[in-house]
């Protein structure tokens, strides 16, 4: 393999590449990443088992051929290299180094052998279908803040990605919940994505994916088994992922239907007022109360130790008076998500779940459950 | 083969496996007789760590010839007066000790009754019992048990080393001399010097209180740290009433060892002891310290079963949750009546730390005394280099030594303050006794406003088995207090429906579990509680001064007031002292003045 790269186009593939590599791994060629000279192309591609992420790169080049180097320390030399460089890469006779060659400087880096890299096979993918990235990001955005973090219950530690009917359409949906609160993101279903499984795709992999997102704009094809699934941004980059094999519970039974209470609020003066009550509260769970009455609201909080805090904003709300409490970081996360001017809580009681929605966006929904306090 | 009654000799044989399985238990079982005979002094010979010979002798009430004849008998004693089994009030019952050692070694006894004329001799080797016949004997009985084990081979091979049986055999001996200060024990061994001498003392007109005697007999066993750092208990709940001495946290051990249980004067090891002593000692001890604790509960015969184990080491209560909550509110009830009691080993070992310094002329210190720490001398910094590391502050106000903590006058290495008391001195650290009132307050805050509590959104069903369930949501107010709500769901599970919002996104299902084998085990559920302090603990750690700070003295008189007026300010969340206090004499003695 003897291969002529940009430095700027093998600096944005490793890029995308190395996060995927983590910095300790058991297994040494897990800290490499793989590179693959063909046809006027270097494709570079990394995994920890769980995920690959495969990018390739326009290179000029004779010999065809492959190896493994660390990936970070090539990811950091090339970041290290002057802007508009080129980039020689040169595999020694031997194959147990790699040349790297740019201006006047040399690098010797040690292989290991390109065959022993673990692959991810992705033959048997037989759903597959096209989403716009500002879609895929929406699912992502609005859902991502629930993943559960707590390792016990693996089957929550990912966003759920299915198909659903809502309302006889067709839809496609994100839902993630920790148990305390649950996010569900819905667009319309994709052509092509009817009859695919419901799948959790893994907090890391949802991180990845989104990281890449920022950076295309165009179509993103998935594809997706009940084992793996992979986006694949035009032909050059493509994020395979393991999916976590569980049952995701039957979340539709916790999102109430017969709550009445509706309380309108402004979102943004809303999250302001709960951030500045909730300061009061010293310990971790910062519990703020919510004193609703006709078309107003009381925030309060109190701390023995601090002291107490409220603050009475306008709403519209004509139901019967309700008390009911909320850890106000689980509040603020949805009010985060929440883009239009208007949020809408629809509740039961004060031991019930609370629906939170965009008052004029209906794609996205929050359930939450309260705190006693 | 058809079913036969077995020989006399195989059941003692049988008898003794469960009795007499190593010479600590027939050791034991002796000496429980000679304190059942009435004895006020008892003493125990040991060759080869009890393996070839056991001798006790006692001055207590003796045997006539017909009573020497039937005591090697099973089944028979002295001590069942009205055959009631519900009200026990000796060590042993059973009727078993003496056939069971006589059919597994050669056995001999002799006994001269009180205010009889003759003394009686028995003998019996493995198994067979020879005539009575007169003897020598000044008073007592004197039992001796040679070649135990002789009769049963295989169980001879199973003795551990003579090292090991003996210690076994003495602690055997220590353990019932706990409960009997009134009663002289000696244990000789093959050495000269006996292994254990304690003379018996009974309260006095001198105002020597049983207290004290009690307190002097625990010293002479468990060492004098445990007498100086022990508060006394008493306490009465419904019959029952509580004794005994309860290590201060800071005195404490890697392993329960030493954590003792008299019922009724009978050493008893019980689960039910230790899980009262964890949940009373929980906040003030790391998990993995323990303490000690010398503990006599005394109560109605018929609420104690203690026919429920050969050996008698366990025995059963009609109200274990009353026990457990005398236990525990006892132990609380005087730890936090000692407030901020530093511990005295603590200051013992500040003492043998501290030694006299010569100075050379090029400042670096030098020990007087040569040996390793000459070895360290180089390594020192010489101080005259360095800036003072301690800043004084103005004298104290005399009316602020008054005070227990005593007036704050410098604070060492921006960790330390050093404060005068009326009698002495004493060092704080400041991170760990902030620590602690932080700690302190935050659980005064919970104690106050509740746990909060999050509703879980998909409750949580944690499949256990079925008694583990039962016992879990039998439980369930107890535990709604602390923020965890849950309900049986069907019989072999619970459903979690709401925890402690302090705990966060939580291992439900595994907190769960840890609770219903403490439950199961230790009669309480201490794991949960555990947790929320150990968030509190975490919390506290963060919130407080930190090594390095510099205080003016207001903020370390501030400090020390606090101190005096928050419990448990001693000691920080893990058991180690806030402070130490030196007393004048201390001091005085560092220099040689004593």
């Amino acid at each position: 393999m003897k291969l002529t790269i940009e430095r700027a186009a093998l600096l944005k593939a490793l890029g995308h590449v190395q996060s995927v590599v983590e910095r300790r791994n058991t297994i040494p060629i897990l800290s490499n990443v793989l590179l693959r000279g063909a046809d006027g192309k270097l494709a570079l591609s990394a995994t920890d088992m769980d995920i690959e992420m495969i990018s390739a790169v326009p290179a000029q080049g004779a010999k065809t051929g492959g190896t493994t180097v660390p990936a970070h320390t090539l990811y950091d030399i090339t970041r290290k290299l002057p802007e508009g460089a080129q980039v020689l890469l040169e595999l020694g006779s031997d194959k147990g180094q790699m040349t790297l060659r740019s201006g006047r400087s040399t690098f010797t880096l040690a292989c290991l052998p390109a065959e022993d890299y673990p692959v991810m096979s992705g033959s048997d993918l037989a759903h597959n279908f096209t989403i716009s990235a500002a879609d895929l990001k929406r699912l992502i955005d609005r859902t991502r803040f629930a993943i559960s973090t707590e390792e016990t219950r693996y089957y929550l530690n990912g966003i759920y990605l299915h198909a659903a009917k809502s309302n006889d359409v067709n839809m496609l949906r994100a839902v993630a919940t920790d148990g305390h609160r649950l996010a569900r993101m819905e667009l319309p279903l994709p052509d092509g994505a009817a009859g695919m499984p419901g799948v959790i795709v893994p907090r890391k992999a949802v991180g990845e994916l989104r990281k890449l997102l920022d950076e295309f704009d165009q179509d993103v094809a998935v594809s997706l088994s009940d084992t793996k699934i992979r986006f694949a941004f035009g032909d050059s980059t493509v994020l395979t992922s393991k999916l976590i094999d569980g049952t995701f519970p039957d979340y539709d039974r916790v999102i109430p239907t017969g709550n009445d209470k509706v309380l309108e609020v402004e979102c943004k003066s809303f999250a302001a007022a709960v951030d500045r009550v909730s300061t009061i509260s010293s310990e971790k769970s910062r519990a703020v109360k919510l004193a609703i009455e006709r078309n107003s609201l009381t925030l309060s909080a109190t701390s023995p130790e601090n002291g107490t805090a409220s603050e009475e904003i306008e709403v519209r709300y004509s139901a019967s008076p309700i008390e009911i409490g909320f850890n106000s970081r689980y509040l603020l996360d949805i009010t985060e998500q929440i883009e239009g001017e208007g949020a809408k809580f629809v509740m039961a009681d004060a031991a019930s779940p609370t629906l939170v929605r965009d008052a004029t966006d209906g794609s996205a929904l929050y359930v939450l459950m309260p705190m006693r306090v | 083969m058809a079913i036969r009654q077995l020989p006399a000799i195989v059941v003692n044989r049988i008898a003794a496996g469960e009795v007499v399985e190593r010479p600590a238990a027939a050791v034991k079982e002796l000496v429980e007789n000679a304190i059942d005979a009435g004895a006020r002094r008892i003493e125990v010979t040991l060759r080869d760590g009890g393996a070839s010979l056991i001798l006790v002798s006692d001055d207590g009430d003796g045997m006539d010839a017909v009573e020497v004849a039937l005591a090697v008998e099973r089944h028979c004693t002295s001590k069942l007066p009205d055959d009631d089994l519900l009200h026990i009030r000796t060590l042993g019952f059973r009727g078993e000790a003496l056939p069971s050692i006589g059919a597994v070694s050669r056995l001999s006894i002799v006994s001269r009754k009180r205010g009889a004329a003759d003394a009686f001799k028995v003998a019996v080797e493995g198994g067979s019992k020879s005539a009575v016949e007169p003897a020598a004997l000044s008073q007592g009985t004197r039992v001796e048990v040679r070649d135990l084990f002789y009769a049963t081979p295989a169980r001879l091979k199973f003795l551990k080393s003579v090292r090991a049986e003996r210690d076994a055999a003495v602690d055997a001996v220590e353990r019932l001399a706990m409960a009997y200060p009134s009663i002289a024990f000696t244990v000789v061994g093959d050495e000269e010097k006996p292994l254990v001498r304690m003379t018996a003392a009974e309260p006095d007109l001198a105002g020597k209180s049983a207290d004290d005697i009690r307190r002097a007999r625990l010293g002479a066993i468990l060492g004098r740290d445990f007498a100086d750092n022990a508060l006394a208990i008493d306490a009465v709940r419904e019959g029952f009433r509580l004794t005994g001495f309860a290590g201060l946290p800071i005195l404490n051990r890697a392993t329960a060892r030493d954590q003792y249980l008299f019922v009724n004067g009978r050493p008893v090891r019980d689960k039910l002891l230790a899980g009262a002593v964890r949940g009373a000692y929980q906040d003030v001890l790391a998990r993995d310290r323990h303490p000690m604790v010398v503990l006599f509960l005394d109560g109605p015969e018929a609420d104690i079963d203690v026919n429920v184990h050969p050996a008698k080491a366990e025995v059963r209560f009609r109200d274990a949750a009353l026990v457990r909550g005398l236990i525990v509110g006892a132990l609380r009830n005087a730890l936090a009546a000692a407030g901020h009691r530093a511990s005295t080993t603590v200051a013992e070992q500040a003492l043998a730390a501290a030694r006299p310094m010569v100075w050379t002329q090029g400042g670096a210190a030098l020990a007087l005394n040569p040996g390793f720490a000459e070895a360290a001398a180089p390594y020192q910094a010489p101080l005259a280099q360095s800036p003072p590391a301690a800043r004084a502050v103005e004298a104290p106000a005399p009316a602020a030594t008054a005070h227990p903590l005593g007036a704050a006058c410098a604070q060492l290495h921006e960790t330390y303050i050093v404060a005068q008391t009326a009698d002495g001195l004493v060092i704080v650290d400041q991170h760990a006794a902030h620590e602690r009132l932080v700690y302190e307050r935050m659980k005064a805050e919970i104690a106050a406003t509740g746990v909060k509590r999050q509703i879980l959104l998909i409750p949580e069903v944690v499949e256990l088995d079925p008694a583990d369930a039962a016992r879990l949501a039998a439980r369930a107010t107890e535990l709604a207090e602390l923020g965890l709500v849950l309900e049986a769901f069907g019989p072999g599970a619970v459903v979690v429906r709401e925890v402690p919002a302090l705990l966060g996104e939580t291992d439900v299902k595994g907190l769960a579990r840890d609770l219903a084998d403490e439950v199961a085990e230790l009669g309480g559920a201490l794991s949960l509680k555990e947790r929320l302090e150990e968030v509190c603990g975490t919390i506290a750690c963060h919130g407080s001064v930190r090594a390095g700070r510099r205080l003016n003295q207001a903020e370390m008189n501030a400090l020390l007031r606090q101190m005096e007026a928050t419990p448990h300010s001693g000691q920080c969340n893990h058991g180690r002292p806030t402070y130490v206090a030196l007393s004048r004499a201390e001091i005085e003695k560092l220099f040689g003045r004593r």
